[in-house]
């Protein structure tokens, strides 16, 4: 059995590695303008509708057990008169040097080659390590096999997964969304144009604070606004080198 | 015979069985079953989504969508990155439209009422065929019209424009009734008296945020509801971080709105002193002679009393901070002053909103980049569009049942007993009329009020169009088609109406011939077609233009050199007195009753339509991440003073009714204000609206704007007290339900940066 386990672990050796994907063709990510954020979460249903996120209800909520994998955090600060509200969305970071990845005992978690950190719900038996150690609490746990009132579940998305119980589950950048254009473009036998592939967040944010792209491309419009001095990551101490990144609101 | 075509002939002679009588031979033309058995669909290939444009009718904005479809089901809604108002984006509560359309409690086939009114109980009513259906309403017009009492029949709407609205407008035309009326709860008609009165404008134009290097907002929450929020939501952004100089915002409202939470200053000003603000700081820009146009000195008159100081104690806000605005706005390049639903909300409403429209004029928030646009006069297809108005088609319609004038009342997609003060007496009124049929897809509260209720489609069902109004500076105009055959035994408003009027007879008949809404509506779009070179151009045939607008989702013009409004239309005098003639009125005697009462629309909900839709109950309200229920916003100093604390259960008393909530301490709100959301409160609705929070409408005055007869929902006031209770406040908010404070702990989670410098970065990249 630790043969095996051997075995698996030298495979996987590479995808251990921090970084190691810049190698290959593409290093997705998103940055968000938090200037242009107005915080009015369609971005939150656009989610919902693409990622077949189920719906837990009051209780579910009451329990901390919602299933945003995008959440728009709000903090209000001040007191009256002087009061300033402030808005984020957050998402799965996609960190580089993910801590997810380090704890999870199946690898059901782990980096792939453009820059994402995927999860792979066959493997994944539920120990909740990967959402103890994630600093971003973007990480939600199926403690139920959900339902879909009827017909409600004529909307799911074929393309993506409805998990089951037991399985960890989080924002995907939409790799269903990467994966079908990739797949078309690798058809025409031509390479992916910069905004041709967009997460539903990305698509649907009416401010257009959300931008979706391949860093690896210095002309791609990620990259250039990635480059701006407004610029920082979340918790950038934890030295987690997340692959979201934001631009800081301008406020007096 | 081939076995195919025995097979065919089989096909169309069990059709025909089926569909026989006349309504069936309506809704499906022979032979449109039959064909995709035969020959696969083109667009149907498993796995793989087809995208077709449509319209969002989740809200009366009017934005394009493209859904996609896979295997006949629809999967996903995305704005029409072609659509000039919502250019590809799509608002929360335009997502959440799919779950309208697989809603678990849509009505699924006709029904008859059993039992007695408005109980709402299951089996009070009972499924019907659509022949019998139409039958029995039929028969109830055609009695009317026979007796010659024709305008007996009276038609209540929700927004409804396009072809639909001309319908609807001509079947009650031909049947010889003047009784059709729109109604909605935010139907902005005090703000186009405020701009007939000040611009000669009747209509809403297009306000230009984008552009505008400072917004002044007086409680229009642009950013979360008002008017076009996908739109207006897509100017905020290009007004921050567009091409341009970042644009400054300034929001006056009682309470931080998702709009004031984004905005560089607030001012939290007194409930209905806002058209008095808006004035004051015109004065002091006269004052600061920043003003120099030809009538300077009769504006200075009219406006002598309010200068900052004056009106400070009024107002609430320091004479120093109003000057400094002041001074702001009118050295901006490019000010923009805008007055929303707040402002109308009073009874005051049109001249507040009139004040805003003269401190554009004065302060040059009037040009064509970055100020009001008007949309164009004629949109030549919008002739016959119905005035929404408040006091014919709901006030009106309780004075008519009182006095026994309605015989027949068509009820279309619209719940106005959900969203009118109990004190309008709507209900009895509707227990007067003899007969009521409700086209809707839901239970709601008016519908259960009805004898007979036709189910309709959703927007992914039907046909349809719409002329966007108020448009972007541009004609606009939307197609919506069919993109998943029916999910239940449903039909289309227009198909209904073209329907009966085949069944009523006579002259109703002979105007109204058409086999279907959808051949009326491309008929409508051909003559359309004929009669405009500016639509056919580019196109030699109308069949490749309607395949035009299939695929591009409608049609639409570019504003090319849209011009501002210039001149006024309204005299110095009449402005300024206006204001002091009418200060706003709020129920109930300050010693009693000590806080004021706002009511907003829930950012998910609009005015309570979202409420049946899972995600957008699980939606987080953007300001309190509330979910699943209603709560009530009190200053923190305030909760202290009467002791409450976060999630206390609480009774809201008005001198017309109380209702109970839970308390979430918002530091955003005025301490004498408190603010509730609409939205919540239904009485039915489905299984995930039904009995959840409260509707703060049961305790507002049945009060009506002055001038412009619109619904007023700020003017009365209330006192809050302990009740205790059942329930609970549930809010998605890990960081507080942990540390008790909405803050970031001192976390750098939203890092800011001063404009200051913000403007020192942008020169050294540049």
């Amino acid at each position: 059995m630790s043969g095996v386990i051997d075995k698996i672990k030298e495979r996987l050796k590479d995808f251990r590695r921090p970084g190691y994907y810049k190698e290959f063709d593409h290093h997705y990510a998103i940055v968000i303008d938090v200037d242009r954020c107005n915080g009015c979460e369609a971005c939150v249903v656009s989610c919902y509708a693409e990622n077949n996120l189920p719906v837990v209800g009051e209780q579910g909520c009451e329990d901390n057990r919602v299933f945003n994998w995008l959440r728009i955090e709000r903090y209000i600060e001040g007191e009256y008169p002087d009061v300033k509200v402030k808005f984020i969305p957050v998402m799965c970071q996609q960190c580089d040097a993910a801590p997810c990845e380090i704890g999870c005992p199946v690898y059901a978690t782990y980096h792939n080659q453009d820059g994402l950190n995927v999860q792979v719900y066959n493997r994944c038996v539920g120990t909740f390590t990967c959402a103890t150690y994630c600093p971003y609490d973007v990480r939600r746990f199926n403690w139920f096999s959900y339902k879909w009132d009827k017909p409600l579940d004529e909307q799911l998305n074929p393309d993506v997964t409805v998990r089951e119980m037991g399985v960890m589950e989080k924002c995907t950048f939409c790799i269903q969304r990467i994966r079908g254009v990739n797949d078309k473009a690798k058809d025409g036998k031509r390479k992916v144009k910069d905004g041709e592939i967009q997460t539903a967040c990305a698509q649907s944010c009416p401010t257009g604070a959300i931008t979706f792209g391949d860093l690896m491309d210095p002309e791609s419009k990620v990259s250039k606004l990635a480059a701006s001095k407004r610029g920082y990551k979340l918790f950038e101490n934890l030295e987690t080198k997340p692959s979201v990144i934001y631009l800081k609101r301008v406020m007096d | 015979m081939k076995r195919r075509d025995f097979l065919k002939y089989i096909g169309v002679g069990g059709a025909g069985v089926v569909l026989g009588g006349v309504f069936g031979k309506i809704s499906r033309p022979p032979g449109a079953k039959l064909i995709p058995y035969l020959i696969p669909p083109e667009d149907i290939i498993p796995g793989v989504g087809a995208w077709y444009s449509s319209l969002c009718t989740q809200c009366p904005a009017g934005c394009g969508t493209v859904v996609k479809v896979m295997d006949g089901r629809a999967k996903k809604v995305e704005g029409n990155p072609l659509h000039p108002v919502n250019k590809g984006k799509l608002c929360a509560r335009g997502q959440a439209g799919l779950q309208a359309l697989y809603n678990p409690d849509r009505i699924k086939a006709p029904m008859k009422r059993k039992g007695t009114r408005g109980n709402g109980k299951p089996g009070e009513f009972e499924e019907i065929s659509w022949e019998r259906a139409l039958k029995i309403l039929s028969a109830n017009i055609k009695d009317l019209s026979d007796k010659g009492e024709a305008e007996g029949v009276y038609l209540r709407t929700n927004t409804v424009r396009g072809h639909l609205d001309k319908l609807f407008g001509g079947f009650m035309e031909s049947l010889g009734s003047p009784n059709y009326s729109q109604y909605e709860l935010y139907d902005y008609r005090s703000l186009r008296f405020a701009n007939k009165a000040a611009f000669a404008i009747d209509a809403i134009p297009h306000y230009d945020i984008a552009n505008a290097s400072m917004v002044l907002s007086f409680g229009a929450d642009f950013n979360s509801t008002w008017i076009s929020p996908v739109n207006y939501g897509y100017a905020y952004g290009e007004m921050r971080q567009g091409s341009g100089v970042r644009g400054r915002l300034v929001h006056v409202e009682p309470r931080m709105s998702l709009t004031g939470a984004n905005a560089d200053e607030w001012v939290p000003i007194r409930p209905g002193t806002e058209g008095i603000f808006a004035l004051s700081i015109a004065y002091a820009i006269l004052d600061a002679g920043l003003y120099s146009g030809k009538d300077v000195a009769k504006w200075k008159t009219a406006l002598a009393g309010f200068s900052p100081s004056a009106t400070a104690r009024t107002t609430d806000v320091a004479a120093a901070r109003t000057l400094k605005l002041a001074k702001e706005f009118a050295a901006a390049e490019r000010p923009l002053a805008i007055g929303g639903e707040v402002v109308a909300g009073y009874d005051n409403g049109v001249s507040s909103l009139l004040a805003v429209n003269i401190l554009n004029y004065l302060g040059g928030g009037t040009g064509a980049k970055g100020g009001i646009i008007p949309n164009p006069d004629e949109l030549f297809f919008a002739d016959g569009t119905q005035e929404m108005d408040f006091e014919r088609g709901i006030a009106g319609f309780v004075k008519d049942a009182a006095s026994s004038k309605v015989k027949v009342l068509m009820l279309h997609n619209t719940n106005p007993l959900f969203t009118t003060s109990p004190k309008l007496g709507l209900e009895l009124a509707l227990k007067k009329v003899p007969f009521i049929c409700a086209m809707t897809s839901f239970m709601d509260e008016t519908s259960a009020m009805a004898d007979l209720i036709l189910p309709l489609h959703t927007s992914f069902e039907e046909w349809g169009d719409d002329f966007t109004n108020p448009a972007v500076g541009a004609p606009v105009a939307t197609l919506m088609q069919p993109v998943v055959s029916p999910v239940f035994n449903t039909r289309g408003a227009g198909d209904i109406f073209v329907a009966l009027a085949s069944a009523i007879g006579g002259k109703v008949a002979e105007d109204h011939h058409w086999m279907s809404y959808a051949e009326y509506l491309r008929a409508a779009w051909n003559d359309l077609y004929d009669k405009n070179a500016e639509i056919s151009r580019g196109t030699l045939t109308f069949d490749g233009f309607w395949n035009k607008l299939l695929q591009e989702g409608g049609w639409w013009k570019k504003a090319v050199n849209p011009s501002g409004v210039k001149a006024l239309s309204t005299t110095p005098k009449k402005v300024g007195k206006g204001l002091f003639a009418k200060p706003a009125k709020f129920a109930g005697k300050m010693s009693d009753y000590p806080l004021y009462l706002m009511l907003y629309p829930q950012a998910g909900h609009l005015d309570g339509r979202g409420a049946n839709l899972p995600w957008l109950q699980e939606l987080p309200d953007p300001i309190t991440t509330v979910v699943w229920g209603s709560w009530v916003e009190i200053n923190p100093v305030t909760a202290k003073q009467l002791g409450f604390k976060e999630g206390d259960k609480v009774r809201i008393e008005s001198p017309y009714g109380s209702i109970k909530a839970f308390v979430f301490p918002y530091a955003g709100i005025r301490p004498d204000t408190v603010a509730l959301p609409i939205g919540q409160g239904h009485k039915l609705y489905g299984r995930y609206a039904k009995g959840r929070g409260v509707n703060p409408i049961e305790i507002i005055p049945a009060v009506a704007d002055k001038d412009s007869g619109a619904m007023a929902l700020n003017c009365t006031r209330v006192k809050v007290e302990h009740s205790g209770g059942s329930g609970r406040l549930v809010k998605i908010e890990p960081t507080a339900k942990e540390h008790g404070k909405p803050t970031q702990h001192g976390r750098p989670i939203v890092q800011t940066i001063t404009s200051r410098e913000y403007k020192r970065l942008k020169k050294e990249t540049t």
